[in-house]
């Protein structure tokens, strides 16, 4: 009699401990599967990127850079450099402020593994920051991002057949060197008609700007410094077509801008409002951020090099 | 009297049989049940091998103790469907390469995902590096935690919260404390407590901070470690760049520093790397918390590692640059809440 009460207990308790099994065994296989699917979208999103790499049809991006010779150049370029070398179909347009290429700039493209291309324009002495300026006192870039613009407008006309027709299809953007970019910010940025935007972190006293977007289409811009500017947007946050450069050859950057309308100076000429296309899940996502490397301190540098003790100026840094 | 005790000495039988055919089914569930539980104690912070990389990686995974069909439960897949962009994948994990395990302390601030995004496009371009990222919070941050998981690199995120009395104050130069020690230590117990001293797994440990910018063939150069290898870093200690004093044998005789060269190791925490052997070998080796100033604990780990002479200079006899330690600037928000403008719930 105990022993075949025992056997029920034990049959109850087993079909109880089983059934938990199975419940618990479903929730892993519940995981598992949404796992599974989720390595799925990345192993054909890695196809997708090896096709994307090896297609020839796909739209170029030209990222214009000006830059200018200090103590953190060679790093910003390097780690710049990084991000570009995801970037399929990239083409990197380095403007230097310089009279001539430099020695650095040069070596360091040359070994960049990077298609690219290397010019050079001096600020005229009344237009540059002087030691000691505050950042936001003239425009800087002008006129290496004008010789950016002058060097591809000189390719269009030159081009033919296939060439042309890819400089059609081709987004110019404007990367300064001390900027962080995102990876999907150039996947963005590839199908652009005529001029794209999106947000911008860390710029204009905010934590973002941005373009705020109804009906797909851009109303107004949340920004926290004048925002009745044409374009009260940074030069981190919008690409244009190329095929629009080519044919509007008066759009420029203004040298002579007043603060904070250098953007603006140029988008004019090119597009309203009404007509820039939004990206990154219309304007709600923070791709690039607009960082600013802080001055490494050199007074004891200056001071040991008066005193020939300083670090050997004929290390390359 | 015998055929009753017969049907008694049968009826013992049966029973005995009954017995072990009940204990046999009252084992069974608990054995099913310890091995669920083993397969769930059987990832707690160990990294998953992604499915695309080749088999040998697997193998090559050993070291970490990893269980193939291991089942992640802390991994939410999220939102995959919704990337609609491709991240390029790290290399191919090579069997003959040393890994690199690089150890980054980050905290939160208002630039720590761009710095973070700049270091994930450099780091993703070097391979069989396992990137160890330890937070200064109280709990992993979902920013960070989504971050690496995009990033498709092998690694591993942890973390552990300075106590507020030992943390920098308002003055972001404040050197009382080392920042960032905690972390690192945290991470080092990691790798000891997950890494087999006795397996064949061959790895170099480097700390590698956010803010900094390193070169490619940085981190080539470093992952033939033996012991401690050594080169300059710029834009430090207020000069062009530091660097270890090599005398004609290629030996490490002091430090070209303006800051008490003087000092055991006068190095920065980008110019060195150690052989992950060595780290395991000497557990007690970490940097020190207590009365060690910033610029000091470099040495207050080294000086239970390493010798003077036992240093590898690197960058060609410590002549070149490849290493920078650059500083972010602090991004002004001082618009926000102004008229009206707020920033709402966008991560930046």
């Amino acid at each position: 009699m105990r022993m075949r009460l025992k056997l029920k207990t034990v049959f109850v308790l087993y079909f109880t401990v089983s059934l938990l099994g199975l419940i618990y065994a479903l929730m892993q296989l519940d995981q598992q599967i949404s796992q599974l699917r989720g390595e799925l979208q990345k192993l054909q999103e890695h196809i997708k990127t090896s096709e994307l790499a090896k297609k020839t049809d796909v739209p170029r991006i030209y990222v214009i850079t000006p830059t200018y010779a200090r103590l953190v150049q060679k790093a910003e370029l390097t780690r710049l450099s990084h991000t570009f070398l995801h970037v399929p179909h990239l083409h990197w347009i380095v403007v230097e402020d310089a009279p001539q290429p430099t020695l650095l700039v040069t070596d360091f493209l040359a070994a960049s593994g990077l298609t690219y291309t290397h010019l050079h324009q001096l600020t005229p002495k009344d237009r540059k920051l002087q030691e000691g300026d505050p950042s936001w006192l003239k425009p800087r870039g002008a006129e290496q991002r004008n010789e950016g613009l002058r060097w591809l407008r000189e390719m269009g006309a030159a081009a033919e057949g296939k060439e042309a027709a890819a400089l059609e299809e081709a987004v110019v953007y404007f990367a300064d060197d001390d900027n962080t970019y995102s990876l999907q910010l150039f996947e963005e940025m590839r199908y652009t008609y005529r001029v794209s935007v999106w947000p911008v972190g860390l710029v204009g006293g905010m934590k973002f700007e941005r373009p705020v977007v109804e009906d797909g289409k851009v109303v107004r811009f949340h920004t926290g410094w004048r925002p009745n500017r044409p374009f009260p947007m940074d030069m981190a946050g919008f690409a244009v077509s190329l095929r629009f450069i080519l044919t509007t050859p008066q759009a420029r950057f203004d040298g002579d801008a007043q603060m904070g309308f250098l953007e603006s100076s140029f988008l004019q000429h090119l597009v309203t409002m009404d007509d820039l296309e939004p990206k990154a899940d219309l304007c709600t996502k923070v791709l690039v951020w607009h960082t600013r490397t802080e001055k490494p301190k050199m007074k004891r540098e200056d001071a040991l090099q008066k005193q020939g003790l300083g670090s050997d100026p004929d290390v390359e840094v | 009297m015998s055929s009753g005790g017969g049907a008694a000495q049968i009826k013992q039988n049966m029973p005995k049989r009954r017995d072990v055919f009940a204990l046999f089914l009252i084992l069974l569930p608990w054995t099913l049940l310890i091995t669920f539980w083993q397969q769930l104690a059987g990832c707690p912070l160990i990294p998953v091998p992604k499915d695309n990389r080749t088999g040998a990686s697997k193998a090559n995974q050993t070291g970490f103790r990893l269980h193939e069909s291991c089942i992640t439960m802390n991994k939410s897949i999220t939102k995959a469907t919704q990337i609609k962009y491709v991240y390029q994948r790290p290399p191919p994990w090579s069997d003959t390469l040393p890994t690199l395990h690089v150890i980054t302390p980050t905290y939160s601030r208002p630039v720590q995902k761009a710095e973070l995004t700049r270091l994930t496009n450099t780091l993703l371009l070097i391979p069989n590096l396992h990137w160890l990222v330890v937070e200064d919070s109280v709990q992993k941050t979902a920013m960070v935690s989504r971050l690496l998981e995009n990033t498709g690199m092998n690694y591993t995120h942890l973390n552990v919260e300075t106590p507020k009395n030992l943390k920098t104050l308002k003055k972001p130069r404040n050197h009382s404390f080392p920042r960032g020690s905690m972390q690192r230590n945290l991470a080092l117990s990691w790798l000891r407590e997950h890494i087999n001293q006795n397996s064949s797994h061959k790895g170099v440990v480097y700390f590698a901070d956010d803010d900094n910018t390193y070169c490619l063939e940085l981190f080539e150069e470093m992952r033939w470690t033996r012991k401690v290898s050594v080169w300059p870093v710029a834009l430090v200690g207020g000069l062009r760049y530091e660097s270890p004093r090599i005398n004609s044998q290629g030996k490490v005789i002091g430090w070209k520093t303006l800051f008490d060269p003087q000092r055991p190791f006068g190095i920065d925490m980008a110019g060195f790397a150690v052989n992950l052997q060595l780290i395991l070998s000497r557990p007690q080796a970490c940097f020190k918390l207590k009365g060690v100033k910033s610029k000091y604990q470099e040495g207050s780990l080294l000086q239970d590692l390493v010798t003077l002479s036992d240093l590898e200079p690197k960058a060609a006899n410590c002549t070149k640059i490849l290493v920078w330690h650059t500083r972010t600037e602090r991004p002004f928000l001082g618009n926000e809440g102004k008229k009206g403008f707020r920033s709402g719930t966008l991560e930046v």
